[in-house]
């Protein structure tokens, strides 16, 4: 099956079978270093991608799903400024996920900033998709919103 | 692409109409809702026992849909969990919201589909469970001489007495319609993960009316993954005709009897199922006590002012 779709802003046209998960794509045919793992769908939430700006867990996306959408892997994302401001706030509360789930938290940090989802019961919620357990709940609301605030920050210098 | 290894065909049709001619078509084709349970699946890819014709009911208008009023509100088989939470939040039960959270993050809840959750043959997610508490119904369509059909069932009538599901083949749920009321006493409680432990994982999900000793209206799910689910009125009756506050001995007579009626049921239940229920249901006694010793203290207050 042919499938057309962007991936880390280059439009790619590839051949592929038509039910294979995303997180395979990536790793064996678009050889992206930063997808970390394929659990076979046991949602272990280190395969996150953002697929059309939504966080998704890239084992969960078959082929035929993508075809005209836009992947950004965390590969892609890391030379966004968006990723400066999650970086930034990593130094500021001087709190850093483990290198196994670094690139799916980043992500699914950023899809709650970008969906404005930075509540407690947001963030909370959302990170119990990761398994890692590398950082505790309340880290990441003190990472998610020092994030915010440089974002705003960065947005209200711009405009 | 893996040698030896055909691609499946995907089927995207646009409306329910069009699904019904490829259907016809295609009668052996495989049903794609958000695809959560199928990808989860350890022999998903590669597998030479895939089937060759997949239809993907995502682009399917029809399925996207939502209404309410006053009484019910109806999701359309392929609205995300996600959706129904943010749309429902304010008038969807309680017990519901928390049933759809224990599904995980949005990340999760936002690929799978109301219509998948209740429809996949070998797994039993903790939905069917906590909606026919609230006597749901779905519309199921199928096929018959040609033609497509449709009607209105309760949702306990798809599946068997074990809780399995039991659609004629070919048939596809298309709406979801959840009434609308509440009951003053609703709790979820789930032990272990449905997804990565089923055999040793376990739901609960009850609601009732707590007044005084009574608990009238009970209504009560138990639901093991790899299994199926049990709600009957047999079980609801257990809870109905007790006399709350429970004291030790009565308290594990229930136990034994919803451990019984669950092994009647589900021979294999697994051990740790066993003690993971006797435990859920002793928390749920120890709530109604609580609930039935607080009414009468406060009983005894109002008399004596």
């Amino acid at each position: 099956m042919k499938i057309d779709c962007v991936i880390d802003g280059k439009a790619l046209s590839l051949s592929l079978n038509s039910n294979k998960p995303l997180s395979l794509i990536l790793a064996e045919d678009i050889q992206n270093a930063s997808i970390s793992s394929h659990c076979n769908g046991q949602m272990c939430g280190l395969c996150v991608v953002l697929m059309d700006g939504k966080a998704v867990l890239s084992c969960l996306i078959p082929a035929f799903e993508i075809r005209g959408k836009t992947i950004i892997t965390f590969e892609g994302y890391a030379k966004t400024k968006n990723a400066k401001d999650i970086e930034k706030a990593y130094d500021l509360t001087h709190l850093r996920p483990c290198q196994s789930c670094y690139n799916a938290r980043t992500l699914l940090i950023e899809s709650l900033l970008s969906s404005n989802l930075t509540s407690r019961e947001d963030v909370i919620r959302e990170m119990e998709s990761l398994k890692c357990h590398c950082l505790e709940a309340g880290d990441v609301i003190r990472i998610v919103q020092a994030a915010s605030e440089i974002r705003r920050k960065r947005h209200a210098r711009r405009s | 692409m893996l040698e030896g290894l055909r691609s499946p065909n995907i089927h995207t049709p646009s409306n329910l109409s069009e699904y019904s001619s490829i259907i016809q078509h295609y009668p052996t084709s495989s049903l794609w809702a958000g695809g959560t349970y199928i990808m989860s699946r350890r022999d998903f890819y590669p597998s030479s026992t895939t089937n060759d014709e997949i239809i993907y009911l995502g682009t399917i208008e029809e399925l996207h849909r939502f209404q309410r009023n006053d009484r019910i509100a109806e999701f359309g088989a392929m609205v995300n969990l996600y959706e129904v939470v943010s749309t429902g939040r304010t008038i969807l039960p309680k017990i519901l919201i928390k049933t759809i959270q224990s599904f995980g993050g949005n990340i999760v809840t936002g690929r799978i589909t109301l219509g998948g959750s209740l429809c996949t043959t070998d797994f039993r997610s903790s939905l069917p469970g906590t909606l026919s508490l609230f006597d749901a119904s779905c519309e199921v369509r199928y096929m018959k001489k040609k033609r497509m059909h449709s009607k209105w069932f309760p949702l306990m009538t798809i599946y068997d007495k074990g809780g399995k599901l039991n659609l004629p083949e070919r048939a596809l749920v298309s709406r979801i319609r959840i009434n609308l009321y509440e009951r003053s006493y609703q709790k979820f409680f789930q032990e272990g993960s449905f997804f990565q432990d089923q055999e040793n994982s376990v739901s609960i999900a009850i609601s009732g009316n707590p007044d005084q000793d009574n608990f009238n209206d009970a209504r009560i799910a138990i639901t093991y993954p790899n299994l199926g689910f049990i709600a009957s009125h047999d079980l609801d009756n257990i809870f109905s005709s007790a006399r709350f506050p429970l004291d030790q001995s009565e308290s594990q007579s229930i136990e034994d009897a919803i451990i019984e009626m669950g092994m009647a049921t589900f021979p294999s239940i697994s051990p740790l199922q066993k003690i993971r229920t006797r435990g859920i249901i002793k928390e749920i006694i120890n709530d109604l006590n609580i609930n039935a010793l607080t009414a009468a203290s406060l009983d005894e207050a109002n008399t004596s002012l």
